[in-house]
């Protein structure tokens, strides 16, 4: 066991910290956390700032091969996600970047390779993902929206629902029937289309907060070209799997709340409650030592997940154990932060909320990890079948 | 970064595992719960022969010359069976011997311990029952060439078969309660000690030490008089990884046993681990295991490494106390009412659970540690 970084790894960390910590210094009052660009104009203007400002140094194509611009090994994207995590750097598109990038290169032809990871590499093309529908959520299989074949087009019908940044993206890419009459996991293919295709019409949905993340999209006669598919035709399910597969490790998230705990201790050594800091209080004191083991905790398991990542080695069940564990970590911790702040833990925004206001955001965003991505109730599906080896009853 | 283990590393895994697996049946676990002396003299031998008291010793005191790395993947594999006898108390006692013994007292001891020729158990906790430097109240106070020790040392681990006894004494009332600690080296047999062992939850062989007027000539002191607590805190903080690694262990074997047995185990005409409530439990346990895991594995190259790592191992032992606590307690409600039953191998784990968590420092006691190191005034 070997945990420590090479000289050149330490010096690539550095610089990463270096250009996130410069680009924290551009951020947007309104810019909270992650999910904010999708909410705000002025903190998406932020993210594709931060996308340029990666994308020029090829930051965008970490770990890909060179022929196809790559740079740098998976262990450098994961030090890439850390220091951008520490500073909450957005700029990295989640769905471009993170899930289809991977994705192509494994799954896509050559002449598709060639003509989307370019444009996700330069930061070019924002996208978002079109998977689940009104009636097929978890159980993904049971979609509805057609995409029939029609000489070199697809003809796209049907709604999808919950996709994040779906008002912003360019680019979809999304799971339709192509073959209603095959059977289940074997009827769907995976289709790249544009966003701005006539027919397509995007509606955002108010979040519980009254922002809007997310978005329902419908498709009315929307004319695909048929070339723009991944992996075989009515075979979609296999590389809506595999992309599945490259979930985040988590690493950013944890490093995220590992500054956010940074921040709370400050806060509370600098704040007097009942004539002494809040520090003093033991309460607090064991609740933030209890966080801080747990953060401690999802951090090794998130450097085991990117360990196995970087080895070709991915363990399902370790992705999924990463994701539940990081998402619940968050919940627990916008609980205790807004506890610990009292009754300036429900203050949005604004001169009266302390640290900017990103506890009283994290309360309701916390569910946008736990819920998505696969909700953690199949995570914990995947971790008994597929790990443990339990019986599944049909 | 590679979280593998080395070649060596799976080597003593598998030499362990085995081992223990043909020499250390639950059976014999039961009989040693039982027994006076709660360990085996004949399998301490057989360790000894394989090199295991000796593991972290320097060659050149007769030792393997192992790191600390290896030595966790050794206790792992301990935990699995959760094997009874005076390891841990030994192998902990060596750290002192070896930061601040001297030249003589490393040439006397060591190999004699490599050997198993020699139990060693460390006696710090007193009446109040806390981790920290103020609980200290046993006296010594010099007479000539000698300390004369007097007052009573509570749950010292395997205390009533060791030879020797390193006792954490107060030797001056300083200006802080970690000024004025000093600790020494006790043949077990001196005139004035007296033993006898608690009743406890693991049977676990914990003694009350009755030091009366005992006599220790001064060349027995470990380390520098009246700054012996950088020390105990030293040996605190790797008995705490040290403990962790045991646990994992029997983490791992509690989790297994658990799915094992829900997919035997047949109710309404279908193994219980086809049910989701189950199911999600036992990925719940799971998921605990592998995060104290890796966490224990990233503390455990630290301490190797001699990288400063004082909050994460007790990041580390608060983190691993409740999971193991947690976990053997599904595992005992998964099992249903077969596992509350004496018979069953799954309360043994249950009951070490508590004496795991309250070696070296509970939950409370390691999250103040943390509070403290991340900065918190």
């Amino acid at each position: 066991m070997d945990l420590s970084l090479t000289d050149e790894q330490k010096v690539r960390k550095q610089e990463f910290y270096d250009v996130c910590k410069e680009l924290e210094k551009r951020k947007p009052p309104s810019f909270t956390g992650f999910e904010t660009i999708y909410e705000d104009d002025e903190s998406w203007k932020y993210n594709l700032y931060c996308a340029k400002e990666f994308a020029k140094r090829g930051w965008l194509a970490l770990g890909w091969p060179p022929e196809y611009e790559g740079k740098g090994d998976m262990m450098d994207r994961v030090l890439f996600a850390e220091a951008r995590g520490y500073y909450g750097i957005p700029g990295v598109d989640i769905f471009g970047v993170q899930m289809l990038a991977p994705t192509l290169l494994q799954a896509a032809s050559e002449e598709i390779k060639r003509a989307f990871l370019p444009p996700i590499a330069h930061g070019e093309v924002m996208w978002c993902e079109l998977w689940s529908e009104p009636n097929a959520g978890s159980d993904l299989a049971s979609l509805s929206t057609t995409a029939i074949k029609k000489g070199d087009e697809y003809i796209i019908n049907g709604q999808k629902t919950w996709n994040t940044g779906a008002h912003r993206a360019d680019w979809g890419f999304g799971v339709f029937k192509t073959d209603p009459a095959a059977k289940k996991h074997h009827n769907m293919t995976f289709i790249l289309h544009d966003m701005k295709t006539p027919g397509i019409t995007v509606r955002p949905i108010p979040y519980l907060d009254g922002h809007a993340p997310y978005c329902e999209v419908y498709f009315d006669d929307v004319h695909v070209p048929a070339k723009n598919i991944v992996g075989q035709e009515h075979e979609g399910w296999a590389v809506v799997n595999l992309l599945a597969g490259f979930e985040r490790s988590g690493i950013s998230e944890i490093m995220s709340m590992i500054r956010g705990l940074e921040q709370l201790v400050t806060f509370c050594n600098e704040t007097k409650r009942h004539g002494q800091p809040l520090a003093k209080n033991p309460l607090v004191r064991n609740r933030l030592a209890e966080l801080a083991c747990d953060l401690e905790a999802a951090r090794a398991l998130a450097y085991r997940v990117a360990d196995l990542q970087n080895r070709n080695e991915m363990s399902l069940m370790d992705a999924s154990a990463g994701k539940i564990f990081f998402s619940e970590l968050g919940e627990r911790f916008a609980f205790v932060a807004t506890d610990i702040l009292g009754p300036y833990g429900q203050v949005k925004t604004s001169r009266w909320a302390p640290l900017g206001g990103v506890w009283e955001k994290m309360f309701h965003e916390h569910f946008i990890t736990t819920v998505s991505m696969g909700t953690n109730e199949i995570q914990r599906n995947i971790i008994a079948w597929y790990g443990l080896g339990l019986p599944r009853i049909r | 970064m590679d979280l593998r283990f080395t070649e060596t590393q799976e080597i003593l895994k598998k030499m362990a595992r085995d081992f223990l697996t043909t020499e250390c049946p639950k059976t014999l676990v039961r009989k040693l719960e039982q027994s006076e002396k709660g360990y085996s003299p004949e399998l301490w031998k057989k360790m000894a022969e394989l090199g295991w008291m000796g593991l972290i010793i320097p060659e050149e005191y007769g030792g393997m010359g192992y790191t600390f790395q290896d030595l966790v993947v050794l206790l792992e594999e301990i935990g699995r069976n959760i094997l009874q006898g005076p390891l841990i108390a030994t192998i902990t006692s060596i750290f002192p011997i070896l930061k601040a013994g001297t030249e003589e007292q490393k040439k006397e001891l060591l190999p004699k311990i490599a050997q198993g020729e020699l139990i060693l158990t460390t006696a710090l906790l007193e009446g109040d029952g806390v981790f920290d430097a103020s609980g200290i109240a046993v006296k010594a106070t010099p007479k000539g060439n000698d300390f004369i020790i007097n007052g009573t040392k509570l749950f010292v681990e395997m205390a009533h078969v060791a030879n020797h006894i390193l006792c954490v004494t107060r030797t001056k009332d300083g200006t802080s309660p970690e000024k004025g600690i000093t600790l020494f080296i006790v043949d077990s047999k001196t005139p004035g000690i007296s033993c006898e062992v608690m009743p406890t939850t693991a049977a676990d062989k914990l003694c009350e030490v009755r030091f009366k007027n005992v006599n220790v000539p001064k060349k027995n002191i470990l380390g520098k008089i009246d700054e012996g607590w950088p020390i105990v805190e030293m040996m605190l903080r790797k008995g705490a990884i040290a403990k962790c690694a045991e646990s994992i262990g029997a983490i791992e074997t509690c989790v297994e046993m658990t799915v094992a047995y829900s997919k035997e185990r047949v109710q309404y005409e279908r193994s219980i681990g086809s049910f989701q409530a189950l199911q999600h439990k036992m990925a719940d346990m799971w998921m605990a295991m592998e995060t104290s895991r890796y966490l224990v594995y990233e503390v455990a190259w630290m301490e190797s490494e001699g990288l400063p790592c004082a909050k994460e191992a007790s990041m580390a032992k608060a983190y691993v106390n409740e999971v193991y606590k947690n976990i053997s307690k599904w595992a005992v409600r998964l099992h249903g009412a077969i596992a509350t039953s004496a018979d069953h191998d799954i309360p043994l784990y249950y009951r070490r659970s508590k004496a795991a968590d309250i070696a070296f420092g509970n939950t409370d006691f390691h999250r103040e540690i943390v509070a403290q190191k991340m900065g918190l005034v």
